[in-house]
């Protein structure tokens, strides 16, 4: 059995399919048991029995069918509007229409290349120094994760057994404080640097208002729409799927229609990559359940961790390497069924651990050796990797501390909530 | 490999494409108008239709399927992607030759266990929507895992085919 842990850990590091690995470990644990591997079959097909999934595809579809339009830089021209006349504007327009977009797209890297291409040589333009845009660029493209209706957060939902809205609730006020901190640090850091600057303009402010009129109502649809309990949240996916296809290839007319199959393609395969995984995690899942395996885990747990407070820590500390190795979806799937029962010994409340938990996971698209971030900037912006590390460490501190207050200051997660 | 058999590759490899296109759209119109179909059934006409819900939660699983297989043919299943960056072309070429021949092997294993557990919801008559017997909507789950190892085969092949004629790899289509 260790033997053969080794080898799917070694396996798993060489980049074998992660679905491969998890569906291997779990079935090698029920051949162990005399189970029939029947018992996989039975557990993939429960993702069919799972509510709000199609949330997933939906949201996905709607999100990349938006960065193929001009939505990013209608976004970026109304932020600009608002925010631009002031000094370090630019950077806070950066932030600002990251983080709203990464919550339409579910940080998968589709910010960096939609938004990034925009602002990365807008900002040089403006004479921000090089090394803070790029860092600025990267660190953004996964700012938005806990923003409605982003993946990730849709995803804890379904694993955690809570409610979405309550969730989508909960990343409001931590996800605002990771953006304000990013905001004071680009003040701080552009305040010497010689910007061209944009008087405040009510023309260009009406413009832009104007030109962007058909995505405005969206946060409205979606976030009105699940809180006046006129839709739930896997409704409200499908009043956005539709509505962003009729205003950008109906209306608007900047997607085509021959260029709709490839869309839906990207998006689906995406989707796909992720619900295979979620599929054989249902296996491994039931495994390690039928095993005893987060009751030994709590009994560990509980030898040496005593108090709420040390059992955050040690949290904190696990997510953060495990961040650095795993992608955030298969982390979710794989690893929160574990730790809920512990958190809920420790007192934890299960929405706040979700928002640590994705918080925590954010940091690893910035983190070597995997971090997504740094890779897709390294490529879309052609500059060598070590490069990207150096320009990300600032704003990945800045983060690591918003995690640090977002994890012992449960109320800033949960004062929306009713509970 | 002779001229011929690569075009007939390339031709299927088209094909396939095509298909998993065609069929990726029509399961996510197909779950986007039964989602918003109900919404205006409910609000408008207060009423609904009762096997709606269940019928999309079954189009998820066939989009999750199908999306898997595609995901397998543009080489964009999630992985832990470190190593491609540090190591020599041709280890590359070397370790992905592996891995994705462990991969096949588990979804053959995948697509033999579901396909058996369609033998039992067969044997025992097993529904759903009502009346429909429960392997016609399952079928998909052994089919697509069929698929996905025929896929990971062909990337195997493509990794031999790099090393015998040394090119570099790591780049993927």
């Amino acid at each position: 059995m260790i033997l053969l842990s080794i080898v799917l850990i070694l396996l798993a590091i060489l980049g074998a399919p992660l679905f491969a690995v998890i569906a291997t470990s779990a079935m090698a644990g029920f051949l162990r048991e005399d189970t029939d591997l029947m018992v996989a079959a039975i557990e993939i097909l429960r993702l069919a029995d799972l509510p709000f999934l199609v949330a997933i595809p939906l949201f996905t579809f709607a999100g990349y069918l938006l960065s193929e339009s001009n939505a990013p830089k209608r976004l970026v021209r109304l932020t600009g509007a608002m925010l631009g006349w002031m000094p370090g504007g630019l950077a806070l327009v950066a932030l600002a229409a990251c983080a709203f977009f990464t919550a339409f797209t579910g940080a998968s890297g589709v910010t960096i290349i939609a938004l990034g291409a925009i602002l990365y040589p807008a900002l040089k333009h403006d004479g921000y120094p090089d090394k803070f845009n790029l860092g600025l660029v990267t660190s953004s493209g996964s700012l938005g994760l806990l923003f409605a209706p982003s993946l990730p957060l849709i995803l804890y939902g379904v694993i955690a057994e809570e409610p979405i809205d309550d969730l989508f609730l909960a990343g409001i006020f931590p996800g605002l404080l990771m953006l304000l901190m990013l905001s004071a640090w680009s003040l701080w850091v552009s305040r010497g640097t010689a910007q061209v600057l944009k008087p405040f303009s009510w023309a260009e402010l009406g413009g832009a208002l104007r030109e962007s009129i058909w995505e405005i109502p969206l946060p409205f649809v979606v976030l009105g729409g699940i809180y006046s309990g006129f839709f739930a949240v896997s409704e409200a996916a499908a009043v956005t799927a539709l509505y962003v296809f009729v205003v950008e290839v109906l209306i608007l007319r900047e997607v085509r229609f021959v260029e709709l199959p490839n869309v839906i393609r990207q998006s689906m395969v995406l989707v796909g990559g992720i619900l295979i995984i979620l599929a054989v995690s249902l296996v491994s899942t039931n495994y390690m359940i039928s095993a005893g395996i987060p009751e030994r885990l709590l009994d560990w747990t509980a030898s040496f961790v005593t108090s709420e407070v040390t059992f955050l820590i040690l949290l904190l500390v696990f997510l953060l390497i495990l961040g650095a190795i795993l992608d955030i979806f298969s982390a979710i799937v794989l690893v929160v069924p574990l730790i809920l029962p512990i958190a809920y010994q420790y007192g934890v409340d299960p929405i706040h651990l979700g928002i640590v938990f994705l918080a925590a996971m954010q940091l690893g698209y910035m983190t070597p050796p995997v971090g997504l971030n740094l890779f897709i900037a390294s490529y879309r912006f052609e500059k060598p990797i070590m490069h990207v590390y150096a320009a990300t460490l600032p704003f990945l501190l800045i983060l690591a501390i918003s995690v640090i207050l977002i994890t012992f200051w449960p109320s800033l997660s949960l004062v929306l909530l009713s509970r | 490999m002779t001229r011929g058999i690569t075009s007939v590759f390339e031709r299927l490899d088209r094909l396939g494409r095509i298909a998993e296109n065609v069929v990726l759209i029509v399961l996510l119109g197909g779950m986007t108008l039964l989602s918003f179909g109900q919404i205006i059934l409910r609000e408008v006409f207060e009423t609904g239709v009762i096997w709606a819900d269940e019928l999309v939660r079954l189009l998820v699983l066939w989009l999750a399927m199908v999306g898997a297989v595609a995901a397998t043919r543009d080489d964009r299943h999630i992985r832990i992607d470190a190593l491609s960056h540090l190591l020599p072309p041709f280890a590359v070429s070397l370790v992905r030759l592996i891995v994705d021949l462990f991969a096949a092997a588990v979804c053959v294993a995948l697509a033999w266990y579901t396909w058996r557990y369609l033998q039992v919801e067969i044997e025992f008559e097993d529904t759903v929507l009502l009346d429909t017997p429960a392997w016609i909507a399952h079928l998909i789950v052994p089919v697509a895992m069929a698929l996905t190892a025929y896929r990971f085969a062909v990337l195997v092949v493509r990794r031999i085919v790099e090393l015998s004629l040394g090119k570099s790899a790591g780049a993927t289509s």
